[in-house]
């Protein structure tokens, strides 16, 4: 099969996972009895009882479920979404969506680059030292991050960092929010992102009050998720180190900064790539616990008000989002395989 | 007579692998102090019913609540005036609660809920797996997307949804967190069964007109638990983490269960003015959750053959 062709067959079946995501988001959120009528987001209170009928009548809400669906999937083909709850003031769900998105990708690139940087050195580390103090440390260090729930780590570094900080008369950081409020609408919204919208608008206080902002949020994230890519990493690097062609390097005398750094890290990376990959593309999704505790004005913290309140309409399109991210990643991950070990073919 | 000696030899072999992964484990420090944590945790999950009355989990005492008089740490937050001289090592909760006693007895239902969820989820996954995989074909394809699809929602999301629409009951969420967890298996089942359905045993037991539910569940099946079972050992910390998780957000069927994220969830609101109510239940969970996730990456690295050499 050639590349395209393999290309091409993901992303038709992408349309079915998409789909199947879907049904079975619509089938939780509207088949069963809530406090909250699937119609309530699109009337409001100057609606007298015929607009109303008319309302539920027109968006299908009297038909029986699976008709319901289709009746949604019309709405949405013609870029419908329906609109939120109360939480987010009746505003039309897309628009509550890509109004918040800019803030998780954010959160989401500063949450990768920190793992990165921490994590694949970690598991170098681990990898050359194997068995020995520094793999016990980092090996520590790595399942401790993920055996640590995300609402405790984060409460402890805003107990931390915010509140014994400034106790202390130490410099402190922010324990909630993108930007402290009373900046906020200062500099116009161009791109959406806080610290990048600061910068256009050479607003340097505004960009560094909201890298402040990001530095218990993006820690807390990848500190959690670090242990995962570290694992991954000395794993494949021990795997590499043992192969012939490394034996070879070392036999030829070249140093073993040189044979590591080299030699064998690019073949090691392959794995640690396919992680940070999807990892990223979870992120993108909003880390919901996280953005929650942080108070964090994403797409997460946004879901999980949806769900507290059964609004269909957002958790749909969120959900379909993110999925259809996910799914995207991976085809991109494995396509970057393909470049990364030219033996890989589909 | 040839056949016992066959399989005495074939057993000397599994002893023998056995004392050489048990020897693996014995000579990392990690996997021994994450197991004697283990099963201090499983112990205490056995008797904290006996050692703590579980009605005191529904006795509230107002007057005594958020009480901190641990002389030894100080928050340097609360008023801790107390009008008891009883000693509150973990201090006491919103509803006057001892904390500690609180999280004995929050422990039991955790690792039980976490065991359940985990053995479920393998149940389920490894079923699926072993039919996808031994099937292939059109059986094969169908089962791998519709696990696609579940592996396409982050986690937390689709246990969120699923929680929210049926009510706030532990079964509920155990399910919701079950939901979550089975896609992975049927991937490592799966795998697990294409390759050993090519060996030659299992072609021997073809020939021999065993039914495939014989080849896959009393000859493939044992020969591939090995991964199967790390991959328990490995899930079991990351289901507590979602379920109290869940429990933190509010899917508690009472605020007062003793349960530790729902014992966590009590500090949410009183974070700055008596953080021992959020620290110490999510310490014990990070601690149960490293116990065994330091077992299972050891016996990942024990039994994983490209490492043993």
């Amino acid at each position: 099969m050639k590349l395209y062709e393999y290309i091409i067959r993901r992303i038709i079946l992408m349309f079915f996972v998409l789909l199947g995501v879907s049904i079975i988001v619509f089938y939780l959120c509207r088949g069963f009895p809530t406090a909250f009528a699937p119609w309530t987001p699109y009337i409001h209170g100057k609606m007298t009882a015929e607009q109303i009928q008319e309302v539920i009548k027109s968006h299908g809400f009297d038909k029986p479920l699976y008709i319901q669906y289709f009746y949604w999937l019309k709405d949405i083909l013609s870029g419908e979404w329906g609109y939120t709850g109360t939480w987010a003031q009746h505003l039309p769900a897309n628009r509550v969506f890509f109004d918040r998105f800019p803030y998780t990708v954010e959160l989401a690139i500063a949450a990768t680059i920190l793992t990165v940087i921490i994590g694949i050195p970690l598991g170098i580390i681990s990898a050359i030292k194997s068995n020995k103090l520094p793999d016990h440390i980092s090996r520590i260090i790595a399942l401790t991050g993920y055996s640590t729930p995300s609402y405790w780590f984060g409460f402890v570094l805003q107990l931390v960092f915010f509140f014994y900080f400034s106790r202390w008369g130490l410099p402190y950081l922010p324990s909630s929010g993108a930007v402290s409020s009373h900046l906020i609408g200062r500099v116009p919204t161009i791109t959406g992102i806080p610290i990048l919208d600061g910068v256009l608008a050479c607003d340097l206080e505004y960009a560094w009050d909201a890298f402040l902002h990001l530095i218990l949020p993006s820690f807390t994230l990848s500190f959690i998720s670090l242990g995962f890519l570290a694992r991954i990493v000395r794993a494949s690097m021990l795997e590499v180190l043992r192969q012939d062609y490394i034996i070879m390097a070392r036999s030829k005398g070249l140093k073993e900064r040189i044979v590591i750094y080299k030699h064998a890290l690019r073949n090691a990376m392959i794995p640690a790539v396919t992680l940070t990959g999807m990892f990223f593309a979870s992120l993108l999704g909003g880390a919901m616990i996280s953005e929650y505790v942080f108070a964090w004005p994403g797409v997460g913290q946004a879901a999980v008000q949806a769900v507290f309140q059964g609004d269909s309409n957002f958790l749909l399109l969120y959900s379909l989002v993110l999925a259809g991210v996910i799914v995207i990643a991976n085809l991109i991950v494995d396509i970057l395989y393909t470049f990364l070990d030219p033996r890989i073919k589909y | 007579m040839t056949a016992s000696r066959f399989r005495r030899s074939e057993w000397e072999a599994r002893i023998a692998d056995l004392k050489f992964t048990l020897y693996f484990l014995r000579k990392n420090s990690l996997v021994i102090s994450g197991l004697i944590m283990a099963s201090f945790f499983i112990i205490l999950a056995l008797i904290a019913n006996y050692i703590i009355d579980p009605s005191l989990a529904y006795e509230f005492d107002i007057s005594r609540k958020l009480i901190w008089n641990n002389p030894i740490i100080n928050f340097g937050t609360s008023s801790t005036i107390s009008y008891t001289n009883e000693i509150f090592l973990l201090g006491t909760d919103i509803y006057g609660r001892d904390l500690l006693k609180m999280i004995i007895l929050a422990i039991p239902l955790d690792m039980y809920v976490a065991f359940i969820i985990t053995v479920g989820a393998a149940i389920f996954g490894v079923l699926l797996g072993a039919i996808a995989g031994y099937a292939g074909g059109k059986i094969d394809e169908i089962l791998l997307r519709i696990t696609d699809i579940f592996l396409a929602f982050p986690g937390i999301v689709l246990a969120l949804v699923f929680a929210a629409m049926f009510g706030r009951t532990i079964e509920n969420v155990m399910l919701a967190v079950l939901l979550v967890w089975w896609p992975p298996y049927v991937r490592l089942m799966r795998a697990q069964v294409l390759s050993e359905k090519e060996k030659l045993y299992v072609e021997a037991l073809k020939a021999l007109g065993a039914s495939p539910f014989r080849i896959l569940f009393k000859h493939i099946l044992p020969n591939s638990i090995y991964p199967i079972l790390v991959q328990m050992t490995l899930d079991y910390g990351g289901v507590i983490l979602t379920f109290s998780a869940l429990m933190f957000l509010g899917f508690s069927p009472s605020p007062a269960l003793p349960e530790l994220g729902n014992l966590a969830s009590q500090g949410y609101f009183h974070i700055f003015d008596a953080p021992w109510l959020l620290i110490f239940p999510g310490l014990v969970i990070v601690v149960i959750a490293l116990a065994f996730n330091l077992v299972g990456d050891g016996l990942r690295d024990a039994l994983d053959p490209r490492l043993r050499r």
